[in-house]
C-alpha cells in the first residue's frame, strides 16, 4: 500500500503554499491590511448555531405572558405558547423545552434585542442573505459570507482543514434554494475561503475521503500516475506559468486533505456512543456534534443550521406551537451538551458559539407595527378553533433574540430588552446586524473596517466599516 | 529664484486635488498610521500640501526641479531629510524670512506657525508616506471618438494589419516576438477559444496532414461558420455578461425575465453588435429581461432600485464603465458622477427619479442624461419608448468609440487571455498599445459590428497564432508590455464539455429554453451533443466557476483552487462521469489493448498521442485485462493535467 500519512509539518507546508499560490492569482486584495488596528482577539473559532426560517423569541428565549390553548381564546390576546422556565441565571427565563440550555445558560450572554431590517416584504432568504453577509442584497457585486471573512482575513487554524464548513444546508432541490446559493458562497473573496458544505453530517466524511467504492491503495495508485503522466508531460515548459504552478498545488493540497488522518475529525461515528446518542436528536444535534469535532480540529467558522426550507421547521405558518416543541427538542440538548464539550475540553473560552436566526416571529404582526409586508400566516383566526391556529405564524423583525457562548463573552449575562406587551418591540439596547457582525469579528481580532479592493473602492467587513462592536457583551479583562 | 502667481481658488488643478483628498478621506478608516508616528499624514499633511506646494511642485511642474508626487520623487529632490528637519530645506524654506528664499513664494499666504509645526513633525517623524498616494493623477482620460490608423506597410511574412502594428510595439518595447505555434497546437487552440471544444479526432487528423498554406485561415472559417457550435459556447459569455441564467433569484415571483431564445437567435444569426446592443437598450418582448433588470420582492437600498440596475449594467455592459460607485455618490475612484449614473437611470424610469445620495434623498430628480453628452442628447419630454430609442442610438453611435473599444477588448481579452485593457471593466485604463485597440475598434465599426469577422481577424494574426508566454505571477501593475498570448484556463463549461465529448457523457436534453436548431451532418459526432451551457449549473459547474448571474460577470476567476480540485477528485459529480465515460469507451472499443486504449483516450483528450514513459504509466493504471475502473482512473489522472486544463 503507497498510502501514506503526512506529518502536520508536511502539511502545514503543503497547504499554505496551496493556498496562497491562490491568494496571489487574480482574487482581491486586502486594502491596506497593515493600516487597520485589529482589536484583540477573545476567540479563535466561531461556531454559528443557525436557527434557519426565523425562530420566534416568544416561545423561545424571550417568554411573555402565556396563554394556554382553549378554543375561543382570542388570537390577539396570545404573546407566548410557552410558559416560562427558571435557569441557573435568576433574571433569564426562558420557555418550556430548552431545559438544558437553561442548565448552561450562566455560561453564556443572552441578547434580546437583536433588530434586524424590515425590508418590507418577507422572503426568508434575502433576510438570511441580509444576515450571512452584513449587506442587503442586491448587491452590485457578490457578498462574501461572514465565514469567507474570517476564512480570509484569519486564515485556516489548521491548513488540513477547510477553514470556513457549512453543515445541515442543502443547496439543491427546495424552493429559494438560487437565493441561499447567493450568500452560501466566498463571493468576491474567492472559492478558496468559500463554504465547505457538508448538509448530511452523517456523510460528511465522504467529503473527504477518496470517491465511495475507491480503495485507499486504487486512489494512491491513480495520484500516482497522475504525477507520472504530468513528469512526462512535454509541455512542462508552462511549468512556470502561475495558472499551471497553482493548478498543481491545489490538487496536491486536495490530495493530502483526501489522505490525512486530520479527516477523522469528519466521521462522527468515531465518536463514543453514548456522545453520540447525547447529540443525536436529528441532523441539528449531530450537525452540533460534527462542528465540535471540527473545532477541536482546527476549523475556523462553522456553521450548523436547522436548515431552511420554505414553511419547515423554524419556518412556522401554521401549526407554530406543535412545531416548535419539536424543534426545541430537536436543539436544546445538543447545544448545551456542545457548550458543556467545548468547556470540558478547555476550548470555550477560545471558540464563540453564537445562535441566531434571521428574524423572529409574532402571532399578529407582520414585519414591525406599520410594515407593508404582507401577511403571511396559513392559519388565520380571531379564535383559536383547533390546534393549528396556535402558534407564532408571522414574520417580526422588531426584535429577536440572539445567544452566545464561550469566546470572551459576559457569563450569566442579559443584554437588551423588548416590550412586555405587543407590539413586542425593543426597548432598550437595540443591536443591529451591523453591530452584531461588528461584535463576532471583534472577538475574532478582525477591525470592522477591514476592506477589500473591489473593483478599485473599498468592501468593508461591516456595511460602510460603520458597524461598532458592543463592547458590553465582552467580559471585563477582554 | 521662480516666482509664481497664488494659487486661484477654484482651478481645474484644484478640484484634481479635491478628489485625490476624497479618496484619501474615504479610504480614511484603513489609513491608520502605526501608533509610533504622531503624523497623520493624509489628514494634517496632505491638504497642506495641496494647499501651498502642490500647484509648482507637483503633476508635471516640477519648479527648481522639486516634486512632491510622491515620498520617492520628494527624497530624490534632496530637499528633505527625514528624520532631521533642521537639516532639511524644505523646513529652511517654509520658516525663511528672506523674500528671495521663503517658500511659498511671497505673493502668496506664508504658512503658519501651526502648519509649519505640522511639516516640522513630519520631516522629524521620518516623513510618513500613505503607500500608493501621489499628487500626479493617474487617471489616464480615455478619447471618445474612434480614431482610424494608419497601418504601417505590409512587407512580406508581415501582412496582417494587427502584426504590422505590433511589429512596431515589440520594437518599441524591446520585445522578442512571441515564437509561432504549430498546426497541433494552434488547432487545439482555436477549436476550445471559437466554439469551446477540443477537435474531433479525425478533424485534427486532417488538419495536420492538409497541405494547402491558407489552412489556418480555413479552419477559423469553419468554425465560425457552425453556428450552433459557436452559439453553443459563446452562450456563457453572454449569460455572464447578460446575467441571463434559466433559474435563480428574481424568477421565483416574477421579477425577472429570461432572454435565452432572443440571446441564442441573435448569436446563431451573428447579429450585429450594434443591433444586439440596440434590442437590449431599447427592448423588444423577447430581450427586455436585461432591461428590466432584477426586481426583489421587498424594499431595496436605492442604488439598487431596477432603473439603477439599468444604469450600472449599460455602462459595465457596453463602455467597461463602473456606475456602482457613482450610483451612491461621485465617484472617488474615476470621474463619473451621481448625475451620470441617475441620468442614464432616468432614461428607463417610468416617473422622475428622486435622487438619492448614500440612500438619502437629496431633494432633487434626475432628467435623462447619457453618459456622453457631446454625442447628443435625450429629449426629457420624450415618452420612454422613444428615450430608449435615443439611448440605443447614442451607445450605438458612430462616433461613441468607447463602444466598439469595449467590445474589441472583451474579444481580445477571450482569445489572447488578457485585454489591451485590463482589467475589462476599467475601460477608463491605459490600453497598452493606443494603436491597435482604435485599429481594432474601427476595423470592427467598419466591418458591420461582425463579431465573426472580428474573431476572425484575430486569430489568423501571427499574434495570436503564436507561443503562449508563460507568466511567474499574474500582471497587476502599471507597465505591462505584450509579450504573446497567456494560458487560459478552462471555464467550467468548457471542462465539463471536454470531459462530456472524451466519454460520450452528455445530457440528453437541454434545459435553455431557445429554438435550438439540430447539427448538419458536417460536423463529426463527437461534437454533436447538448452542452453544458444549455443546462441549468450543477455543483462541478458552480464550484469550477459558472456564477450564479445576480451580477454582471465578464471574467472568471483563472486559477484552480484547492476546493475546486477537491471537488474534481473525489466529488460524485466527476467520479460518476468519468465511471460511466470509462464503461462507453470499453464498449466503443471491446477488442482493444491497453495501449491502444490509452492512445485513443490520449489523443481525444489532449489531441496528440502519448509519449512512451505517457504509454508506460498509462498501462500500468490500465493493467493488462483493462477494467472499467482502469479505464476511469486513467481517464480522471488525463483530465487533471494542466494540459487539459488550460488551453496554451
Amino acid at each position: 500500500m503507497i498510502h501514506r500519512e503526512l506529518s502536520r509539518r508536511e502539511y502545514l507546508q503543503a497547504m499554505t503554499a496551496a493556498g496562497l499560490a491562490t491568494i496571489a492569482g487574480g482574487a482581491p486584495k486586502l486594502r491596506a491590511a497593515d493600516a487597520v488596528t485589529h482589536p484583540k482577539p477573545t476567540a479563535d473559532t466561531v461556531i454559528l448555531l443557525w436557527m434557519a426560517g426565523g425562530m420566534g423569541a416568544p416561545d423561545t428565549f424571550d417568554p411573555k405572558r402565556y396563554t394556554k390553548f382553549e378554543v375561543g381564546v382570542p388570537v390577539d390576546k396570545i404573546l407566548s405558547t410557552f410558559p416560562a422556565i427558571d435557569t441557573v441565571v435568576d433574571n433569564i427565563k426562558l420557555t418550556e423545552g430548552l431545559e438544558h440550555i437553561a442548565k448552561v445558560i450562566d455560561r453564556g450572554t443572552l441578547i434580546r434585542s437583536h433588530v434586524v431590517a424590515d425590508l418590507g416584504n418577507i422572503l426568508h432568504s434575502r433576510h438570511q442573505y441580509h444576515w450571512h453577509t452584513g449587506y442587503v442584497p442586491p448587491q452590485t457585486v457578490a457578498c462574501p459570507h461572514i465565514g469567507a471573512w474570517m476564512a480570509r482575513v484569519l486564515g485556516p487554524r489548521n491548513p488540513a482543514i477547510p477553514a470556513f464548513i457549512n453543515i445541515g444546508q442543502r443547496l439543491e432541490g427546495s424552493g429559494e434554494s438560487e437565493e441561499l446559493k447567493a450568500f452560501t458562497t466566498g463571493g468576491f473573496i474567492g472559492t478558496e475561503f468559500g463554504p465547505f458544505n457538508l448538509p448530511f453530517p452523517n456523510d460528511a466524511v465522504a467529503a473527504v475521503k477518496p470517491p465511495k467504492g475507491m480503495t485507499p491503495a486504487r486512489f494512491a495508485a491513480r495520484h500516482d500516475k497522475f504525477k507520472e503522466l504530468l513528469k512526462a508531460s512535454p509541455v512542462g515548459g508552462m511549468a512556470s506559468d502561475h495558472h499551471h504552478e497553482s493548478m498543481l498545488k491545489a490538487i496536491d493540497g486536495a490530495h493530502r486533505l483526501l489522505t490525512s488522518k486530520d479527516r477523522d475529525a469528519f466521521d462522527i461515528t468515531k465518536e463514543p456512543k453514548p456522545s453520540y446518542d447525547n447529540y443525536n436528536t436529528g441532523r441539528f444535534g449531530l450537525g452540533c456534534l460534527l462542528a465540535r469535532r471540527l473545532a477541536e480540529a482546527g476549523a475556523r467558522f462553522i456553521e450548523v443550521t436547522t436548515e431552511y426550507v420554505p414553511f419547515l421547521h423554524w419556518d412556522t405558518h401554521e401549526n407554530g406551537h406543535t412545531t416548535y416543541a419539536r424543534m426545541k427538542k430537536e436543539i436544546d440538548r445538543p447545544i448545551a451538551q456542545l457548550v458543556l464539550d467545548l468547556e470540558e475540553r478547555g476550548m470555550l473560552d477560545r471558540t464563540l458559539v453564537v445562535l441566531a436566526s434571521e428574524f423572529s416571529r409574532d402571532m399578529m404582526i407582520e414585519g414591525i407595527p406599520g410594515s407593508t409586508a404582507k401577511d403571511q400566516s396559513r392559519a388565520k383566526a380571531d379564535k383559536l378553533g383547533e390546534l393549528k391556529h396556535y402558534g407564532l405564524h408571522r414574520h417580526f423583525t422588531g426584535s429577536g433574540s440572539v445567544l452566545m457562548f464561550g469566546g470572551g463573552v459576559k457569563q450569566g449575562f442579559l443584554y437588551g430588552e423588548t416590550a412586555p406587551e405587543r407590539p413586542l418591540v425593543t426597548t432598550k439596547n437595540p443591536v443591529s446586524i451591523r453591530d452584531l457582525h461588528a461584535t463576532l469579528f471583534h472577538a475574532m481580532g478582525i477591525s470592522p473596517k477591514t476592506a477589500f479592493d473591489v473593483e478599485k473602492r473599498p468592501f468593508y467587513a461591516t456595511e460602510d466599516g460603520k458597524g461598532v462592536p458592543v463592547l458590553e457583551l465582552f467580559a471585563k479583562g477582554q | 529664484m521662480e516666482r509664481t502667481e497664488p494659487l486661484p481658488p477654484r482651478s481645474i488643478a484644484m478640484r484634481h486635488l479635491f478628489t485625490l483628498l476624497a479618496i484619501v478621506a474615504s479610504a480614511a478608516p484603513t489609513l491608520a498610521q502605526p501608533p509610533d508616528k504622531k503624523t497623520d499624514f493624509a489628514h494634517d499633511v496632505v491638504p497642506i500640501l495641496k494647499a501651498h506646494c502642490a500647484k509648482c511642485h507637483t503633476n508635471g511642474t516640477y519648479k527648481g526641479g522639486v516634486s512632491f508626487d510622491t515620498r520617492e520623487a520628494l527624497l530624490e529632490s534632496k530637499s528633505v531629510v527625514p528624520g532631521k528637519p533642521a537639516m532639511s530645506e524644505l523646513h529652511a524654506r517654509v520658516t525663511s524670512t528672506d523674500d528671495e528664499l521663503r517658500m511659498p513664494p511671497p505673493k502668496a499666504q506664508p504658512l503658519t506657525a501651526k502648519e509649519i509645526a505640522v511639516l516640522t513633525r513630519w520631516i522629524d517623524d521620518g516623513l510618513p508616506w500613505e503607500p500608493g498616494f501621489t499628487f500626479k493623477p493617474t487617471a489616464y482620460v480615455a478619447p471618445l471618438k474612434p480614431r482610424k490608423v494608419v497601418v504601417p506597410p505590409a512587407k512580406l511574412g508581415l501582412e496582417h494589419p494587427i502584426d504590422r502594428i505590433l511589429e512596431g510595439y515589440f520594437a518599441a518595447n524591446k520585445v522578442t516576438p512571441p515564437e509561432p505555434i504549430d498546426d497541433m497546437a494552434f488547432a487545439r487552440r482555436v477549436y476550445f477559444d471559437l466554439i469551446g471544444l477540443p477537435p474531433a479526432t479525425g478533424e485534427l487528423e486532417a488538419f495536420v496532414a492538409d497541405k494547402d498554406a491558407d489552412k489556418r485561415a480555413k479552419l477559423v472559417a469553419k468554425l465560425l461558420a457552425e453556428d450552433r457550435s459557436y452559439t453553443d459556447h459563446w452562450l456563457a459569455f453572454w449569460n455572464d455578461v447578460l446575467r441571463n441564467e434559466y433559474k435563480g433569484t428574481g424568477y421565483i415571483d416574477g421579477g425577472r425575465k429570461q432572454i435565452t431564445a432572443w440571446l441564442y437567435q441573435s448569436l446563431l444569426e451573428n447579429k450585429p453588435y450594434d443591433q444586439f446592443a440596440r434590442e437590449l437598450i431599447n427592448p423588444a418582448a423577447g430581450s427586455e429581461g436585461f432591461a428590466k433588470g432584477i426586481k426583489w420582492r421587498g424594499a431595496v437600498n436605492a442604488s439598487q432600485i431596477v432603473e439603477l440596475q439599468f444604469s450600472q449594467n449599460v455602462g459595465q455592459v457596453f463602455f467597461g464603465a463602473n456606475l456602482k460607485c457613482a450610483s451612491c455618490h461621485d465617484s472617488f475612484i474615476d470621474n463619473w458622477k451621481l448625475d451620470d449614473a441617475y441620468g442614464l437611470a432616468a432614461v428607463i424610469a417610468d416617473k422622475p427619479l428622486a435622487i438619492h445620495r448614500c440612500d438619502k434623498p437629496t431633494g432633487a430628480t434626475a432628467g435623462p442624461k447619457f453618459l456622453f453628452p457631446e454625442l447628443g442628447t435625450i429629449d426629457p419630454a420624450a415618452p420612454k419608448a422613444k428615450r430608449l430609442e435615443q439611448l440605443a442610438a447614442l451607445v450605438t453611435h458612430p462616433d461613441n468609440g468607447r463602444f466598439t473599444r469595449t467590445m474589441v477588448n472583451r474579444v481580445w481579452h477571450r482569445l489572447m487571455g488578457r485585454g489591451i485593457v485590463h482589467p475589462v471593466d476599467v475601460m477608463g485604463g491605459k490600453p497598452w498599445s493606443n494603436d491597435l485597440l482604435d485599429y481594432l475598434a474601427v476595423y470592427f465599426a467598419e466591418n458591420g459590428y461582425d463579431l465573426k469577422k472580428l474573431m476572425a481577424h484575430i486569430t489568423t494574426s501571427k499574434a495570436y497564432q503564436s507561443k503562449a508566454v508563460p507568466l511567474a505571477e499574474e500582471f497587476t501593475g502599471t507597465g505591462y508590455v505584450f509579450r504573446g498570448p497567456e494560458l487560459k484556463r478552462l471555464s467550467a463549461e468548457q471542462f465539463i464539455d471536454a470531459v462530456w465529448m472524451l466519454t460520450g457523457t452528455a445530457p440528453a436534453k437541454p434545459v435553455a429554453p431557445a429554438k435550438i436548431p439540430p447539427f448538419p451532418d458536417t460536423i463529426p459526432k463527437e461534437r454533436q451533443f447538448v452542452r453544458a451551457t444549455l443546462v441549468h449549473c450543477d455543483e462541478l459547474m458552480r464550484s469550477l466557476g459558472r456564477p450564479n448571474r445576480e451580477q454582471v460577470v465578464t471574467t472568471r476567476p483563472d486559477q484552480l483552487t484547492t476546493l475546486q480540485a477537491l471537488d474534481l477528485s473525489n466529488g460524485e459529480r466527476l467520479t460518476s462521469t468519468l465511471s460511466r465515460g470509462a464503461a462507453n469507451i470499453l464498449k466503443a472499443n471491446p477488442m482493444a489493448t491497453p495501449s491502444e486504449l490509452a492512445e485513443w483516450i490520449f489523443t481525444r483528450a489532449l489531441s496528440r498521442k502519448p509519449n512512451a514513459a505517457e504509454l508506460t504509466a498509462a498501462n500500468e493504471l490500465l493493467g493488462d485485462k483493462p477494467t472499467a475502473d482502469g479505464v476511469a482512473d486513467l481517464l480522471w489522472a488525463v483530465v487533471m493535467l494542466p494540459e487539459f486544463q488550460l488551453v496554451m
